[in-house]
């Protein structure tokens, strides 16, 4: 009974620490997430948007997309139109830059840090700008941002090494 | 109210009453815009959906219905505005503020079930403009009456004959009935499928040619549908183009007799005009526009290149005018050129967007524009900037993740869309623009790709 009870308590621990504060792994700060087309703002080395369930491109419009950017099916066939021509390929825009238009300030990516998150290192990626207030809509805070420069809303890159 | 009102003519005559009227109409006017506008703009905002608009009209008709029988208005507000107003303010104010309350329509004893359904219908509809419409109606609906009775201080006439308000009751009724039904049948009956497994609508007057992927090209003139010697029909100035691999015809539409015959290499897509011929042609790792007159010059003019296929549209032509899209992996625009001047300028351009496979008549621009949140067919005008108006619009090509990993907080996240659940396998695909009605290719996914189908879309 002992063993029965203390490893439900146990249990009931780790599940406590595995429910964190934050909405995704390696995110140590209230900050939102940048405005992203599939939700979760996972983006490539170069900024632009991955789909964060298996690290496809992904353009504006959500579409998983091909390198030079036209729309592909599940097993990454290009999608065609009834004649045979490929469907026209959509604006495909940096995470932090897009949050910039859509919210009047000039982005840029300045600091990062490092987090192991699901065995492999996680980059966790600021996007900056001179703003008073973040994405969240309180006060923006320098958090890795360089030059008077303040966090709007954060990204990250999942790299392939491991943890 | 009316004995309030023409209490101001025992004060200060014709003049005073006439203040006094104003002032009240002022207030209904004031609390209408207030409330019914507050929920036009909360209904922008928010995008209650086609779902909430139907169930918006549904209440509207149960209330018209009430209202025409008689029923008792329920729920019931058993308020009234504050009496001690009118002794301890200047009759002008306390009027003005009367007004106000009773422009709600929710702040004192509701007379119909109208009025609740035209708060419901002021949200659904998502529109600031109708909204603030359905308020002044409903401000200058309680005005009137008071303003008519109040000169003869005939306080007592609506409660001594109440035949008056049942009348006017039974007339917002029928008048709310009309409104629903117009609602219903724009939700359900907006657009139609007039031809499936079709695509690439081209219309002149009431003439309409489409494709059928690998059947060839059809017409339907004067209510005759045949098929026509080639694929990829288009018309316009009385005359059709097909083609039939790279030779291209262009012929009267009424005899089909050609008027001009001619080998272009790579040839795809078809506009015609009564003065030129624009075609999309590929050749050299490229796709490029040419537009050739069709007067005794012939000259040819390249229009416009692109790398990759896909990113130039299909073109269409309204007399000298021509549009096509350019779609890009940094933006997407609508481009018109001129033909008479050479003169070109974008019409429409987003960084964010996907605007595709326009269509013109006279000063009406048609092109879809795709989303993130949605794919819509657009109404616009050629000389103004602007979206214009959805005519038709479908839920967006692509869905997106909770907006946090599983076993995290919910705090911070942020999804693309409010209020969509769901996404679509269809996209909006190539237009037309008749004169009473757009066309519209709706391109469904099935296991080897795309079927299309034409609808035929009233605006």
């Amino acid at each position: 009974m002992l063993a029965v009870a203390g490893g439900g308590a146990l249990s009931a621990a780790l599940r406590t620490q595995s429910a964190q504060a934050f909405h995704f792994c390696g995110h140590l700060y209230t900050t939102g997430s940048c405005p992203h087309p599939t939700g979760l703002p996972r983006v490539d080395r170069n900024g632009f948007p991955l789909r964060a369930s298996d690290g496809h491109p992904v353009d504006d419009l959500g579409r998983p997309v091909n390198a030079k950017g036209q729309p592909v099916d599940a097993r990454g066939r290009v999608l065609r139109d009834p004649d045979g021509q490929p469907l026209p390929p959509a604006p495909r825009t940096r995470v932090c830059v897009k949050a910039g238009r859509e919210h009047g300030f000039t982005a840029h990516y300045d600091g990062s840090w490092h987090r192991c998150c699901h065995g492999r290192v996680r980059k966790l990626i600021d996007c900056c700008g001179y703003v008073r207030r973040r994405i969240n809509g309180d006060a923006a805070l320098t958090g890795y941002c360089y030059r008077g420069r303040k966090v709007f809303c954060v990204t990250y890159y999942d790299t392939k090494v491991r943890c | 109210m009316v004995g309030t009102v023409g209490a101001a003519r025992s004060r200060g005559g014709s003049r005073g009453l006439l203040a006094a009227a104003l002032a009240f109409a002022s207030g209904l006017c004031a609390g209408a815009i207030l409330l019914f506008g507050g929920l036009g703009l909360l209904g922008r905002e928010l995008r209650p959906g086609t779902l909430l608009l139907v169930a918006a009209a549904v209440l509207a008709a149960l209330a018209a219905v009430g209202d025409i029988a008689g029923l008792r208005v329920r729920p019931q507000l058993p308020f009234q505005v504050p009496e001690e107003w009118r002794r301890r303010m200047p009759l002008a104010r306390a009027l003005f503020l009367y007004g106000v309350l009773l422009g709600t329509g929710t702040s004192t004893y509701v007379p119909a079930l109208a009025a609740w359904a035209l708060l419901a219908l002021s949200f659904a509809l998502g529109s600031v403009l109708h909204a603030l419409l359905i308020g002044l109606a409903f401000a200058f609906g309680r005005a009137l009456p008071v303003v008519v009775l109040a000169p003869g201080s005939r306080a007592e006439a609506l409660s001594e004959r109440p035949g008056g308000l049942r009348t006017a009751r039974v007339l917002a009724g029928a008048m709310l009935a009309a409104a629903a039904a117009a609602l219903l049948a724009g939700e359900t009956v907006q657009a139609k499928t007039i031809v499936y497994r079709a695509e690439d609508p081209s219309a002149y007057g009431s003439d309409l040619a489409w494709q059928r992927p690998g059947v060839g090209g059809f017409l339907r003139h004067n209510g005759v549908v045949h098929q026509l010697l080639g694929t990829d029909p288009a018309l316009g100035g009385g005359l059709v183009a097909w083609r039939n691999g790279p030779e291209v015809t262009v012929a009267d539409v009424a005899t089909e007799t050609p008027v001009l015959q001619e080998q272009i290499p790579g040839v795809q897509k078809l506009a015609v005009s009564k003065d030129w011929l624009v075609y999309r042609r590929a050749s050299s790792g490229r796709v490029r526009l040419y537009a050739q007159s069709l007067a005794t010059s012939g000259e040819t003019l390249p229009v416009s290149s692109a790398r990759l296929p896909g990113m130039l549209g299909r073109p269409a032509l309204d007399g000298q005018r021509l549009v096509f899209s350019v779609t890009t992996q940094h933006a997407s625009w609508i481009t018109f050129v001129d033909l008479s001047t050479r003169e070109a300028r974008r019409l429409r351009e987003s960084r964010i967007s996907q605007l595709l496979n326009p269509s013109l008549l006279g000063s009406r621009l048609l092109y879809v524009r795709n989303g993130r949140c949605s794919q819509t067919l657009q109404e616009g005008r050629v000389a103004r900037r602007g979206q214009g108006r959805a005519l038709y619009s479908l839920p967006p090509m692509a869905g997106w993740d909770l907006g946090h990993e599983r076993g995290f907080s919910k705090q911070g996240e942020r999804r693309p869309c409010r209020g969509h659940t769901r996404q679509t396998g269809k996209v909006l695909w190539t237009t037309a623009l008749g004169e009473h009605q757009a066309y519209l290719t709706v391109l469904w996914p099935t296991a080897t790709g795309f079927a299309p189908a034409l609808l035929s879309v009233h605006g």
